[in-house]
């Protein structure tokens, strides 16, 4: 897809204006590169600061993006009648450049290497060489658009309970699959059957394009379904990283599908909110056996949830 | 060892509600940000102000990692929350959208004061009534 990038060089006074103007237009937000910002990080921070400090623009610059469609044009014109009646035509300096989405969904890559987590997982790119150690299991990613590099403390944390879980043979669910990255370590930590779910057709596309990546596609079916809605299913280990409070909704469902002393690890749940997924979890008659947690991020596991 | 900043990103994004879709996917993407990771960490911290745009401070570590500050909500923002307004002015000097109050302006100033560059609440009132201008709303004493 192609976008067309409108930068507007402006005066410090004029930045929220600016800015509103763009959001006003549907922009979706903006990105300000703002000098006085790089000022205060390069007086104060206890960071040490690798800028270039003659890299900066001497003037604020918002930049926002527009979708080059048919009304393109019609939405450029409206930004400069409104920036114009603002201030007047000398005062803001527009410049503008089409953009590809690619170039900025592969910018990232380049940073991306191979990383391991728990005891013997490995997380791979799919571009990168890595010569396996021996015992070490390898997942080959590639993330595309979906959630799950693998680099993330909250899928790290899935990563490692299912390590210790998982001893082979059981049936395992993942909702909210993403990238398909813990989908796939319960496929190769011995899992007999996977199902992974996730609602954004581009996180399904990516997870079956993973799944293949690693060979484990005869045990693992990926569907595009609204977390377990009519799933029937009986299962060893429910496993989601997602929100909280999609968590919450989810633990109705999965003490439907799990077995009687089946486990549900729940994860993406930022400090402050698990105390709410535990309340929840015990409601359901849940048990909690296990709780992590790495910066913000919490993971639970609980054992053996019942019907109401 | 502290870790070297690689670059400081600032967005203006909706609160709950950012995407990989510009301006968050090329303003991080250029500076090696895992994408999908701020998105999902930006709306999980944000989600209680849905319907609100929020600006961050994003700073990138020269390993790409990153750390994030959301700020108070932009003036302008507030203004049009304030006065119940959708839109600003298309010709702000020339037509005037709504009316605020002076007391107004100074309780956005006080929400505002810690993130503005203001040495005191007087100094924000006049950055709230400069924003106001800029939009065709007009400061009325009360």
């Amino acid at each position: 897809m192609e976008w067309l990038e409108i930068a507007v060089t402006t005066p410090g006074e004029w930045v929220e204006a600016v800015s509103n103007i763009f959001i006003e237009l549907g922009t979706g937000g903006v990105a300000i590169e703002d000098p006085a910002l790089f000022s205060l990080y390069l007086q104060g921070a206890e960071d040490e600061v690798a800028l270039d400090p003659s890299s900066l623009p001497r003037e604020p610059v918002v930049k926002a993006y527009l979708p080059v469609d048919e009304n393109l044009d019609v939405r450029v014109a409206t930004l400069k009648r409104r920036l114009f009646a603002l201030a007047g035509e000398d005062v803001f300096n527009i410049r503008t450049r089409r953009v590809m989405e690619e170039d900025w969904a592969r910018a990232w890559r380049d940073y991306y290497k191979p990383v391991p987590v728990g005891r013997r997982l490995v997380i791979k790119p799919a571009w990168e060489e890595y010569p396996a150690l021996p015992g070490q299991v390898v997942i080959e990613m590639d993330p595309g658009m979906a959630f799950g590099s693998g680099t993330h403390p909250t899928t790290q944390l899935c990563l490692t309970l299912m390590e210790d879980i998982l001893s082979g043979g059981e049936v395992v669910v993942d909702v909210g699959t993403g990238s398909g990255v813990l989908t796939i370590a319960a496929a190769l930590l011995g899992a007999r059957r996977v199902v992974a779910i996730d609602n954004d057709p581009v996180a399904v596309s990516a997870a079956r394009d993973n799944v293949k990546l690693n060979r484990v596609q005869d045990k693992v079916e990926v569907l595009c379904n609204n977390l377990l809605d009519g799933v029937a299913i009986t299962a060893d280990v429910v496993v989601a990283n997602i929100v909280a409070d999609v968590i919450i909704r989810l633990i109705p469902q999965a003490v439907g599908i799990l077995k009687p002393e089946g486990l549900f690890i729940a994860s993406g749940i930022i400090r402050g909110r698990e105390r709410d997924v535990v309340g929840a979890l015990e409601n359901h008659g849940f048990k909690i056996v296990d709780r992590r947690c790495r910066g913000e991020w919490y993971a639970l596991v609980a054992r053996g949830g019942c019907r109401p | 060892m502290a870790k070297r900043v690689a670059a400081v990103v600032k967005l203006q994004v909706p609160a709950g509600k950012a995407t990989p879709a510009p301006p968050v996917g090329p303003a991080l993407g250029q500076h090696g940000v895992n994408i999908m990771a701020f998105v999902k960490e930006f709306n999980e911290r944000t989600a209680a102000q849905a319907g609100l745009i929020i600006p961050v401070e994003i700073t990138v570590y020269e390993d790409r990692s990153f750390t994030f500050i959301c700020k108070t909500p932009p003036a302008a923002v507030l203004l049009k929350k304030a006065c119940g307004i959708e839109t600003a002015s298309g010709e702000p000097n020339r037509k005037k959208v709504a009316k605020i109050p002076l007391s107004k302006v100074r309780e956005i100033a006080e929400t505002k004061m810690q993130d503005l560059n203001a040495n005191d609440i007087e100094a924000a009132m006049r950055m709230i009534m400069g924003t106001a201008r800029s939009m065709g709303i007009e400061v009325v004493e009360g």
